[in-house]
């Protein structure tokens, strides 16, 4: 009879345990105010110049990443989440730099270059478990708004950040972590060697049009490792 | 008793002293790491090799040898170019060891392992500097990311000490 109450108490006990354990992994973290950060360039990165002064126009940014959680950045003690979407985040970064420098058209048509971004990766990446691993990761397809001849112009942004134990510290982090990212990503389209590239070989007076040069790119990109 | 306070005192302020120094003018104006090329067989996923250059980015951050860290591909000015440098490199070889030999024999038998061929050069005459060979080891009960850590500081070490021994800057 002791026996079989023992029992009774065991299973009890283990079944309350693991539907506790259960809910507990059930739940997914939920974004509030606390686990919530705000990514914004602290100083916004200055464009290369160019042989002429010359207007882009950011025209789309498009999620390509696949993630079905693009604002869940951090997933382990109750997360940490983005205020906006990437695509958001990366729009008014790379609006803002163009703004700073007066590169920035006012619309489409003012432009000479139209700039359609495709996102493929923001936030943490997998890191050797010591530190936090940001990564941001875009492909702009630059478009010349005369011609209609295009180029793709990838950019990556990286960043190492060290490991925390307490949540605010985690999360500050997670932050300046995506942050340089993010810079670093910019600063990588707009001072790189590809943009001044596929400006170069794109900017050509519309009415001459050289006959096989610089074939159009599709307007998708291609290539994404 | 009262000199022997001071000039304790005094010798906390002396030895403090350096520390208040202004910093030194970093040796070179810019460097720019490269993503590493893998060789034929190296099985490492395209991702490992984008945390090494994270690493070795944050590594010469932290040397404080250079003025500025630049991605990848970045255009720097041509009056720079004989003070920037650029690290390239290629791994050669990895091993990714046995969880069951470390296990059971211990003293490092079964760890990971990576080669790395590196070569550090001048951006105005593509002139080398040095070319350290890093190899670097780690547990398989770590992620083999930890070896791509181990390098970046091995090659930044590599070169500071380099850059040591032939007084080489500007």
């Amino acid at each position: 009879m002791v026996s079989q109450v023992r029992f009774f108490y065991a299973t009890a006990l283990l079944l309350a345990v693991t539907s506790a354990c259960g809910a507990v992994y059930a739940n997914d973290p939920k974004p509030t105010p606390e686990n919530t950060i705000h990514v914004d360039l602290s100083e916004a990165v200055k464009p290369q110049s160019f042989a002429r002064p010359l207007k882009f126009f950011v025209a789309d940014v498009t999620d390509r990443s696949g993630n079905p959680q693009p604002m869940l950045v951090y997933k382990p003690r109750n997360g940490v989440f983005l205020d906006r979407t990437p695509v958001e985040i990366t729009r008014q970064g790379l609006t803002n730099c163009l703004k700073s420098a007066e590169v920035l058209a006012a619309d489409r048509e003012s432009a000479d270059f139209i700039l359609t971004v495709y996102l493929f990766k923001f936030g943490l990446s997998d890191s050797s478990g010591m530190d936090f691993f940001g990564k941001v990761e875009f492909a702009v397809v630059v478009k010349n708004a005369k011609t209609g001849k295009s180029q793709q112009v990838s950019a990556t942004g990286t960043s190492i950040a060290g490991a925390a134990i307490l949540k605010k510290n985690i999360q500050k982090n997670v932050l300046e972590d995506i942050n340089k990212a993010f810079g670093d990503a910019l600063r990588n389209f707009l001072r790189g060697e590809k943009l001044r590239d596929a400006v170069t070989a794109l900017d050509v007076p519309a009415e001459s049009k050289p006959a096989g040069t610089n074939p159009a790119a599709s307007e998708k990109p291609s290539g994404h490792a | 008793m009262r000199l022997i306070r001071m000039a304790v005192v005094l010798a906390f302020v002396v030895a403090a002293l350096p520390g208040f120094a202004k910093d030194k003018e970093p040796q070179f104006k810019s460097v720019e790491a490269k993503h590493f090329t893998k060789a034929e067989g190296v099985e490492l996923s395209p991702d490992f090799t984008d945390y090494l250059y994270a690493e070795l980015r944050a590594e010469l951050t932290k040397a404080k040898l250079f003025g500025q860290v630049i991605g990848e591909g970045e255009v720097v000015d041509a009056a720079d170019a004989p003070s920037s440098i650029i690290i390239d490199g290629s791994i050669t070889e990895y091993k990714k060891g046995s969880v069951a030999k470390d296990v059971l024999i211990g003293f490092t038998a079964g760890w990971r392992s990576m080669k790395v061929d590196t070569t550090i050069k001048r951006r105005s005459d593509q002139s080398v500097i040095v070319s350290p060979q890093i190899h670097v080891r780690a547990s398989p009960r770590w992620k083999d990311k930890v070896l791509a850590k181990q390098a970046a500081k091995q090659i930044v070490n590599d070169l500071k000490k380099s850059l040591k021994e032939h007084g080489d800057s500007k």
